[in-house]
């Protein structure tokens, strides 16, 4: 027995438990008494053990009414089990060295602070982690998709999205269209993709890329650029989204969302990961506004390079921003293509060196017949 | 929490506790709190955000056995003994076994530009794989379960063959369609007793004498009772739909309201009512089953309501949902006070005649429940 030197009170080391042997769900009263180098266990049949510390582990006992529980043996142990946590701060008092590994009960007071730091951390990882981990990572799983998933992906989408019978196929409209794009795609050289533009015959002033290299223009669109100068921007600025792999991109920024939800909420299978799927779906597949400047910028510069007045992107925005007179529904361009006046602003900046004589995109009778290509169809 | 706190059990103030005078009734009690279990919950998604996932198992284990651990029947506490390794390597068993080929049948054949004919045939043998993978993955994870549960140190077991389990849900799908779902109330009573005799604790086995017949008599009362609900909830909203239409026709005769069928705008007048007959009958079910599950000599029963079942339903998804989840450690202590709340056992217990009786603890479905235990909560 360990004696008191005055100063320090004395450890209690007789405790009253129970003892269960592994074999039968029978709970024996047992003294369990603390030793320096084990545990000393006397059960109510009068059977005594020594269990040494090092051969016995704790599994119960971490949290605020369990009982401490300590077993020893292998896969199917015996236990002991004593009811008071006050019995773990005994322990390290008697065997400090050994008892190390155990739980002491004055560690809980910690936990509370330590909670509120892990969620704190939580809240930043998961912000940063939308902010800039999961764009980054997007762009370079992007950049690793061979070109022919690619142009899977995209023919599947385009089936989706533009159908073929809801195509304006007329020919001398898709010729022109073909000459305004091989205009456009000349300075790139060669590139992995081959380029196609499609015009869907909806009204709504959009466009979109896929990947793979389909554009598709809605006719709302095409009627409404004034000169082949504002269409050969709206499509310069759609080719960089398929050059840039913006679409591949926004696709993995979905899904790894979902992993990071799917990390916070407890139970990835229940229902909240419905109500959750649906909200970030609404914001999915939308680029960002990173993206879009991108695409601004790349479009803008390779307007120059083609030797055309990259001033028609700006107009066509700027006139899409104007709004005015037109009934609403028809400016979807603008809720896919978020204009700011910095943006618009930039663009300035940019196609302010623009070449002395710009090269027309298309001429007048190719021009004609992208305007009215829905019209002749139909 | 608005719940309130289940009655303190009889051994909780006697730690040393002696075993209750047998025959009695016992309850289980659950100890846990939701602050605690939301203390384990973020350190366990901090730690599973800053290892990649991996941690994801362990967590999943800590808070298990918090659980069990808080969980206490006649004065003593049950443990679970599973571990985040054996998780780990059993979801990647399962990944291989499973994931690859079911990612594989999914994704490919479309990224191929195969023909219709290889996609349907891809399709139907997805489907087919899902069907087997279902039942084994549900016998697998109870057998995983219970083989890491115990009680005063004797493990629970669960002894039922995948292969039986399988035939009885092909052979029970495929009755439910050709009858048109009159199958299905027996299809139902096979699978709960298959789980059910199955299940052993230590050398003692639970039964079940609930008969299907029962069952189908419940399910055709149910259907008959949502079906007079539907009706009833039908007329008033055709009648709101006549007098809202009418009234948008005369306000402006140009009105787009009418070409609308305004009954959809009044769809989820549906709800409320049909949420009813469902909580009623799940109540009823959960109740049925449970007063016809036995263990020895001793018998369960249910007295769960369903008005509490509705509101425990409802208050537990708008919780979540009004959290983005985050309340999920309060709407499990609330689920599991809930259960044990409504559930009695009645009988003598004889426990002096159960031996330890543990099954082979890494049973050949053990790397699949490893990885059902992540997407099934069916245990």
């Amino acid at each position: 027995m360990m004696g008191s030197d005055g100063a320090v009170r004395a450890p209690r080391t007789e405790w009253e438990g129970a003892y269960l042997d592994g074999r039968t769900p029978t709970r024996q009263r047992a003294t369990i008494r603390l030793m320096p180098s084990g545990l000393e266990i006397l059960t109510e049949r009068g059977a005594r053990f020594f269990w040494p510390y090092a051969q016995i582990r704790q599994t119960q006992g971490f949290y605020a009414g369990e009982p401490v529980r300590l077993e020893r043996g292998a896969e199917l142990s015996e236990a002991v089990l004593v009811g008071s946590p006050a019995f773990l701060a005994e322990l390290h008092a008697v065997a400090p060295e050994p008892g190390a590994r155990f739980h002491h009960p004055a560690r809980r007071r910690h936990r509370v602070p330590l909670t509120i730091l892990a969620a704190i951390a939580v809240v930043g990882i998961v912000a940063a982690l939308y902010r800039w981990g999961i764009p980054a990572l997007a762009e370079l799983a992007a950049a690793r998709v061979p070109v022919a998933w690619e142009e899977g992906l995209g023919e599947a989408a385009l089936g989706e999205l533009a159908p073929p019978e809801r195509r304006c196929t007329d020919p001398a409209g898709a010729r022109a269209l073909d000459t305004l794009v091989v205009a456009l795609t000349r300075p790139l050289g060669a590139t992995p993709y081959t380029f196609r533009v499609y015009v869907l015959d909806a009204p709504p002033v959009n466009a979109f890329a896929l990947p793979g290299g389909h554009v598709v223009l809605l006719r709302g669109l095409v009627e409404r650029v004034r000169t082949p100068e504002e269409l050969a921007g709206v499509l310069a600025h759609e080719l960089q989204h398929v050059l840039r792999r913006h679409a591949l991109r926004a696709l993995f920024r979905h899904a790894s969302t979902g992993l990071l939800i799917a990390a916070l909420a407890g139970d990835p299978t229940g229902a909240v990961t419905y109500g959750l799927e649906a909200a970030r779906t609404l914001g999915a597949l939308q680029y960002t506004r990173e993206a879009e400047e991108e695409a601004d910028l790349g479009g803008a510069r390779l307007l120059l390079a083609a030797g055309l007045d990259p001033r028609g992107l700006v107009s066509f925005l700027e006139e899409l921003g104007e709004g005015g007179t037109d009934p609403p529904g028809v400016l979807t361009y603008l809720s896919t293509h978020p204009s700011h006046a910095d943006r618009i602003a930039r663009l300035r900046a940019i196609t302010a060196e623009r070449p002395t004589t710009p090269v027309a995109p298309v001429d007048a009778e190719g021009w004609q017949a992208i305007r009215t290509m829905c019209a002749r169809a139909g | 929490m608005t719940e309130s706190d289940p009655p303190e059990s009889p051994a909780a103030s006697e730690a040393a506790g002696r075993p209750a005078p047998q025959g009695d009734t016992q309850r289980l009690y659950f100890h846990g709190s939701g602050p605690t279990l939301f203390g384990i919950h973020i350190v366990n998604v901090l730690l599973t955000l800053l290892t990649l996932g991996v941690y994801y198992f362990w967590g999943k284990i800590r808070v298990r056995r918090y659980l069990m651990n808080q969980t206490e029947l006649l004065g003593d506490r049950f443990a679970f003994h599973g571990t985040g390794k054996e998780l780990l390597r059993g979801w990647l068993k399962a990944a291989l076994v499973f994931g690859i080929p079911l990612l594989l049948l999914g994704t490919l054949p479309p990224f191929l530009e195969a023909g219709p004919g290889v996609q349907s045939l891809a399709a139907l043998a997805l489907y087919c794989l899902v069907q087997v993978f279902i039942p084994v993955a549900m016998v697998g994870a109870r057998r995983y379960r219970l083989s890491r549960t115990s009680w005063r140190g004797i493990r629970f077991s669960f002894r039922g063959p995948a292969v039986e389990f399988l035939r009885i849900f092909i052979v029970g799908s495929l009755l439910s369609l050709l009858t048109l779902g009159l199958y299905y109330p027996f299809f139902e009573a096979q699978r709960y007793r298959f789980m059910t005799v199955n299940a052993y604790f230590g050398t003692r086995r639970f039964g079940f004498d609930g008969r299907s017949q029962d069952l189908l008599v419940l399910y055709l009362l149910a259907v008959l009772v949502a079906g007079v609900s539907v009706l009833v909830t039908s007329v008033v909203v055709a009648a709101i739909a006549a007098v809202l239409a009418a009234a948008a026709s005369a306000l402006s005769p140009d009105s787009p309201l009418h070409a609308l069928p305004v009954y959809v705008l009044l769809f989820p007048l549906f709800l409320p009512t049909l949420g009813a007959v469902w909580a009623w009958f799940s109540a009823k079910k959960l109740r049925y089953f449970w007063d016809h599950t036995v263990f020895g000599d001793a018998r369960f029963r249910s007295t769960v309501t369903g008005r509490a079942l509705f509101r425990l339903r409802l208050v537990n998804l708008v919780l979540l949902v009004l959290t983005l989840g985050l309340a999920w450690p309060w709407v499990t202590v609330r689920s599991t006070r809930f259960a044990f709340r409504y559930l009695t056992l009645a009988g003598p217990l004889d426990l002096e005649t159960i031996q330890q009786e543990a099954q082979e603890a890494t049973a050949m479905g053990e790397g699949l429940s490893g990885f059902l235990d992540v997407g099934f909560d069916l245990g």
